[in-house]
Order: structure tokens, then C-alpha cells, then sequence
């Protein structure tokens, strides 16, 4: 699985998109992070390294609360893949168009 | 016409064709029209790597060719479903995106084509679970754009 896939699979979760709205506004520990769940620490743990692989949040090494911090870039990822992909459907329709008034009129002219 | 992305790993596009249905049908299927679109601007996709067996379980694969630079890239999608004239869906062998373009006669010889592009990963692909997966990106919409009005803390 590439990495947008896995940003994808890691946004499709409930749970994870909380995390992702409470780290939105400022870092947070696990502890702080699991507060407004009924889950265990090991738990919001779990779904912390699922986000952490695919490079939508960082964890400073330093001391033991290790606060979470959201990696905007990930999220600008997913939306640039959006962007894209709507860029060379318009582009290829431009061209389509163009192609369908061509075959249009040669086969009105024969 | 054409909506606003949703922002969510989903992509809808829609583009209204002053041709009749059949016929835009045939260009999304066959080499000989489809050599003269596929290929985004400054791209070509000549003919002779083209191939498409639209069927169920039958291949559509192209080269990219960029015309500046000569760079290649391959495309290769397995269709799940051919419904002439009304239905493609095909799935990317790499990527695991699957592509879903419905064709709508508008009558008057007008045709709208819409395309929805969704990046499904291997484990989400059975029905049921695809259903969750959109319905949860659906969701997510709605917080990515709460998200992108709140104020970022130096990135």
C-alpha cells in the first residue's frame, strides 16, 4: 500500500478523525487524546501508529508524554491527489470534446 | 457543470458532450478515438500502445508519453463492469482506484458523462465494506473543511 492509500485507510476511521479535528487545534498527549474516548490507552496507542506510518502525525521523542503533532502536509497530500486527478479528467475532456466535434463533422461533410 | 471537489479521496467530475451516446461511449472504448484524448495536455498516447478487451475481467492498458520530456508512464485498469452504452467501471491494477464513468443520453444528441474516481485500498474493496469507506470519507468532508477554515499552528 502506498502512502496515500494508507492516508486514505487511516482517514476512513471514525477514531482517527477525531484525533485528527482535536489535533487541529494544538498538539495534544495520548493521554489528552484518549480522554473524550471510551478506549483504553493501548488502544488510542493502536490507532496512533496507524496515523503516525502514513505520515499524518509526528511524535517528539523527547520526554514521556511525547505530545502528537498534526503533519498538515498529509492532509494537503490527499487533497492534492484530488486535484490532480480532476486536472487531467478536465484536460483529457477538453480534448475529447475537440475529438467528437472532428469525427462530428467529417462524417456530416462525407 | 463541472462541481466542486469534494474533498475526501473521492473524485466526481461531470462534462456535458454535444454528441450522441453511443458515440462517446465508443471513444472511451476504442484505441482509434481514444489516442486522441487520453493522454492529458502535452501528453500523447499513440495508438500502437493501446490496448482495451472492455468485458468484465478484460484489460484497458496505454503509454503515456510525455512530449517534452519522452518520460513514459503505463496505465493499467481491469474493467468490472462494461454496459454498453450507459456503464464503465474499471479498477487500477497499482493503485487500487477505482473508476466508475456513467453515460447519460440528455436527448438532442447531447451526452453527459460523469466520472467518479475513488481511492479504495485492497482491504476495503468488498461491497459492504466499500459502503462504509465512502460513507466515512463522505463524513470526513465535513471536517477536512472545518479543519482548513480553523487556524493552523505553524504547520
Amino acid at each position: 500500500m502506498n502512502q496515500l492509500d494508507a492516508t486514505f485507510t487511516a482517514l476512513a476511521d471514525p477514531t482517527r478523525r477525531a484525533i485528527i479535528a482535536r489535533l487541529a487545534t494544538g498538539d495534544a498527549t495520548v493521554n489528552e487524546l484518549a480522554a473524550p474516548f471510551d478506549m483504553t490507552l493501548p488502544g488510542i496507542s493502536k490507532h496512533l501508529k496507524v496515523l503516525e506510518r502514513c505520515g499524518l502525525i509526528s511524535r517528539t521523542r523527547r520526554a514521556q508524554f511525547r505530545p502528537c503533532h498534526l503533519e498538515w502536509q498529509g492532509l494537503d497530500r490527499a487533497a492534492d491527489w484530488i486535484e490532480e486527478a480532476r486536472r487531467v479528467w478536465a484536460e483529457r475532456f477538453d480534448q475529447l470534446d475537440q475529438h467528437l466535434r472532428d469525427i462530428q463533422r467529417e462524417a456530416a461533410s462525407e | 457543470m463541472n462541481e466542486p471537489a469534494p474533498p475526501s479521496g473521492e473524485l466526481i467530475f461531470t462534462r456535458v458532450f454535444e454528441a450522441p451516446r453511443e458515440l462517446v461511449f465508443a471513444c472511451m472504448t476504442k484505441p482509434e478515438h481514444l489516442t486522441h484524448f487520453w493522454g492529458p495536455a502535452g501528453v500523447s498516447t499513440p495508438i500502437e500502445h493501446i490496448r482495451v478487451d472492455p468485458r468484465p475481467g478484460g484489460v484497458f492498458e496505454a503509454v503515456m508519453v510525455n512530449d517534452a520530456d519522452g518520460s513514459q508512464y503505463r496505465m493499467r485498469v481491469i474493467f468490472d463492469e462494461v454496459t454498453e452504452p450507459e456503464r464503465l467501471i474499471w479498477t487500477d491494477q497499482d493503485t487500487g482506484m477505482r473508476t466508475t464513468s456513467t453515460f447519460t443520453d440528455l436527448g438532442g444528441s447531447r451526452t453527459e458523462v460523469q466520472i467518479h474516481q475513488a481511492n479504495v485500498p485492497e482491504p476495503m474493496r468488498r461491497p459492504e465494506a466499500q459502503q462504509g469507506f465512502l460513507t466515512s470519507l463522505d463524513r470526513f468532508a465535513v471536517y477536512l473543511g472545518a479543519l482548513a477554515a480553523g487556524p493552523r499552528d505553524g504547520g
